[in-house]
């Protein structure tokens, strides 16, 4: 679930959508860190949602005093994921029409990627993509992986099943520990900006575990916090917070916790370069610093010169270890 | 036989400190019973409306946007966009802290001072010492000292130089959060916390309904966990453990008390220890708020004016509507008038018509009209409004930091603590004793199995 701008043309003087009900506050519920299931966190940023206005509420970002993961505290409450994936969120609908020339270039970034990381698979692969959102990812490998492998993604929401079915994609609708799937069935699964999304990550991961063939691996896209985009920004805009829709932020150590607790072995962990953290961190400054709508309107997943810039400027922390995205493989043991 | 379950921790005083408490182990799974000796919770956060649209808050005024998101309140939260403080000397105004510093004795002194040898040391013996070897003997002896001596009630000579070591951040730092607040018109706390980080993303709300809205936030999670109208009449110790304490004249096992009661009041709840008899000697200031309806608005140059000078009767003045529209009608304003005093005394038993004349005759030389816009009053009163650091039981204050030398009892929160922390302080800090009486009641479970 990748980010973008909400349709310019509905931008409220706050720098986004004013929608029916975003004056009313959501239900929050306390939560422990989800890794060593600690309750001793300092809170380092307090934001608001900058990009979709869903509600009036204010949140708060905790770091684990114990593993270091940074988690939302309090959040949402499960029932109101509705409301805080609105239906004109991106992930819903990102499309050509949409997006236009950053679709045609991250349709050939992401694709390079993940067919990188489909090498050595049989001919018969079974491919997950968990948090399938519009099916964007399994598009990409339809088209350009090949055509025996048998591709299913899962995603709760009904917008996201909908837009998936539409491109012909097999979706299951529901969250992973909630579906029947077959065990032990499947060479390869992605979670690709989803981890950070999900009420409970070990559950998660468990379940995905459990899908997965002895051997077989899990793709983890998630964003990172060690990286000089969060230092800049973690008191309140950093892009990568999302407000209040990432409920658990991770950088290779806790990634790599995460992973031990579940019972996973780290193939591989790298990051890989996103301008869109830095790009969000600005947007999100400039909407709470009340700038002019033209200005905010530079940052967007839209902007195609900040994104270029961006990127390169990523591209130099990415080689030296410190891109805005984590990509870890981790894999079922034998 | 024995129960299974373990007795519940016992916790004394349903305000921000022991709502905090209570949640924070509820939320481990620790059986916690809430006893409020009043009819209500909130304590020291209540806020009253009255019928002509003002609002008076009893305690603290405001929160940070920090504390607000932590609690789940943010929403039913109010940006402040400004606060500032400013001294009243000689008949001028002067900011607070860089109106001052531009005053050149303030300020050559404030340097001397800085490169004085010795001055460390000095520092350390009272009060008095302290600010006059960190501000510059010039503005201790005009501005801090008397306002800390008519705070207080006490001669700064006699008070623990820890009064002034908790005050502030440094003069560059504030600088910055000062400039954060112009740049982005919101009130960025500036020496409100201590135990979190200052910076210029967090920023005084005022949440509506005032601070009790809070107290309920915290209490929604605690249902059937809160007794009312009980007050603990006793904690029985034996050997130096914490075992029951009684309410309504019945004795109760508990595996822990908390208490925010005063220290002084909790010394005298304890039944088989001599162990917190120092703490009887501590005392707290008690204090009259006289709030001034007046019309118009914009009477003091800045939020708070603090008045040093003798001939005033009072300390400190607060136009709380100037930082707070919404606490007073359009058109009208309210001014608090904090004096300190002692219980019985003509100031605490002076009628609360009478005091508001009083405030009102003795504020003309700062504000000029204000007998012709004065509109009545209403007076607040509370016996122990701040802990005063005496020296003469610095060293017991400093022990109880630490533990209250009983197994098993925990003083936390502002008076508990006996210190002059603020409300995001006062969450924080609970949460951080309540980790701390998490692995003591673990490790006497350890220690009782291992026996058994």
């Amino acid at each position: 679930m990748n980010r973008a701008s909400a349709k310019p043309d509905s931008l409220s003087q706050r720098g986004a959508v004013a929608r029916p009900g975003g004056d009313r506050p959501l239900s929050l519920m306390s939560v422990h860190c989800c890794i060593c299931n600690g309750d001793d966190a300092e809170p380092i940023a307090v934001g608001e949602d900058f990009e979709y206005r869903t509600s009036p509420d204010t949140f708060l970002a905790m770091r684990c005093r114990q593993c270091g993961l940074v988690y939302l505290n309090p959040r949402p409450a499960v029932e109101e994921l509705s409301r805080i994936y609105p239906p004109d969120y991106h992930a819903y609908d990102f499309s050509q029409e949409q997006f236009g020339f950053v679709y045609k270039v991250r349709c050939r970034l992401e694709a390079g990627r993940l067919l990188s990381c489909c090498k050595g698979l049989p001919d018969s692969a079974r491919i997950l993509d968990v948090g399938c959102g519009d099916g964007f990812h399994l598009g990409l490998l339809r088209q350009f992986g090949q055509s025996s492998w048998q591709l299913e993604g899962i995603d709760p929401s009904d917008l996201a099943v909908i837009a998936a079915n539409r491109a012909g994609l097999t979706i299951h609708q529901g969250t992973i520990q909630s579906l029947d799937l077959p065990k032990a069935s499947y060479d390869l699964a992605f979670m690709i900006a989803t981890l950070e999304h999900v009420d409970n990550p070990v559950q998660v991961l468990e379940a995905v575990r459990s899908l997965l063939r002895p051997g077989g691996c899990v793709v983890i896209v998630t964003d990172n916090t060690d990286t000089l985009d969060f230092r800049l920004f973690q008191q309140r805009h950093w892009g990568g917070y999302h407000f209040p829709r990432h409920w658990n932020l991770f950088n290779p150590s806790t990634l790599r916790q995460l992973a031990q607790k579940v019972d996973l072995e780290v193939a591989q962990l790298t990051t890989i370069l996103s301008p869109v953290n830095w790009v969000y961190s600005l947007h999100n400054a400039l909407v709470d610093w009340g700038a002019p709508l033209w200005l905010i309107r530079q940052f967007t997943l839209k902007s195609t010169l900040a994104l270029g810039i961006f990127t390169l400027f990523d591209l130099l922390h990415q080689k030296l270890g410190h891109g805005a995205l984590l990509r870890v493989t981790l894999r079922r043991p034998f | 036989m024995k129960s299974s379950h373990p007795a519940p921790v016992a916790i004394i005083g349903a305000g921000i400190a022991g709502l905090t408490a209570a949640v924070t182990l509820r939320r481990q799974n620790i059986p916690i019973v809430l006893y409020e000796s009043g009819q209500r919770i909130a304590g020291l956060a209540q806020s009253f409306n009255d019928e002509d649209g003002f609002s008076y808050d009893f305690g603290p005024h405001f929160i940070t946007n920090r504390l607000a998101a932590a609690l789940g309140v943010g929403a039913q939260c109010r940006t402040v966009r400004h606060y500032g403080e400013a001294v009243w000397l000689q008949g001028r105004t002067y900011g607070y802290p860089f109106g001052l510093l531009q005053v050149p004795r303030f300020c050559l002194s404030g340097l001397a001072s800085k490169l004085t040898p010795g001055n460390q040391q000095r520092a350390n013996s009272s009060a008095a010492e302290w600010f006059r070897a960190s501000y510059g003997k010039a503005l201790a002896n005009e501005v801090a000292i008397p306002l800390l001596e008519a705070w207080s009630g006490a001669d700064a000579s006699q008070l623990s130089a820890a009064v002034g070591s908790k005050l502030q951040n440094s003069i560059g730092y504030t600088f910055l959060l000062k400039a954060a607040s112009h740049l982005t018109h919101r009130a960025v706390a500036s020496g409100y916390s201590h135990e979190m980080p200052e910076h210029p993303n967090v920023w005084h709300v005022y949440p509506e309904g005032g601070t009790s809205t809070l107290c309920q936030r915290l209490a929604d999670g605690l249902e059937g966990a809160i007794a009312l109208e009980s007050p603990v009449e006793s904690i029985l110790v034996e050997q130096e453990q914490v075992t029951a304490i009684r309410v309504k004249g019945t004795e109760q096992p508990v595996s822990a008390v908390i208490s925010t009661a005063p220290c002084s009041v909790l010394a005298r709840l304890i039944n088989g220890s001599d162990a917190l008899r120092p703490l009887t000697k501590f005392r707290y200031r008690p204090m009259v708020f006289v709030n001034l309806r007046l019309n118009g608005r914009g009477y003091l140059p800045n939020t708070v004016l603090w008045t040093p000078e003798a001939e005033f009767p009072f300390f400190r003045l607060t136009e709380t509507p100037l930082s707070m529209p919404w606490l007073a009608p359009a058109g009208k304003t309210i001014i608090t008038v904090d004096i300190g005093c002692e219980v019985g005394d003509a100031i605490w038993s002076m009628p609360d018509d009478a005091l508001g004349v009083f405030c009102r005759d003795a504020l003309r030389p700062i504000i000029p009209t204000v007998q012709q816009q004065y509109l009545g009053c209403r007076v607040m009163r509370s016996s122990i409004a701040y802990p005063i650091f005496l020296n003469e039981y610095e060293a017991d204050r400093v022990a109880l930091e630490k533990s209250t030398g009983i197994a098993g009892l925990y003083s936390i929160g502002r008076n508990g603590e006996f210190s002059h922390m603020l409300m995001e302080d006062v969450y924080w800090r609970t949460q951080n004793k309540m980790r701390d009486v998490q692995a003591d009641l673990k490790s006497q479970i350890g220690g009782q199995s291992g026996i058994a």
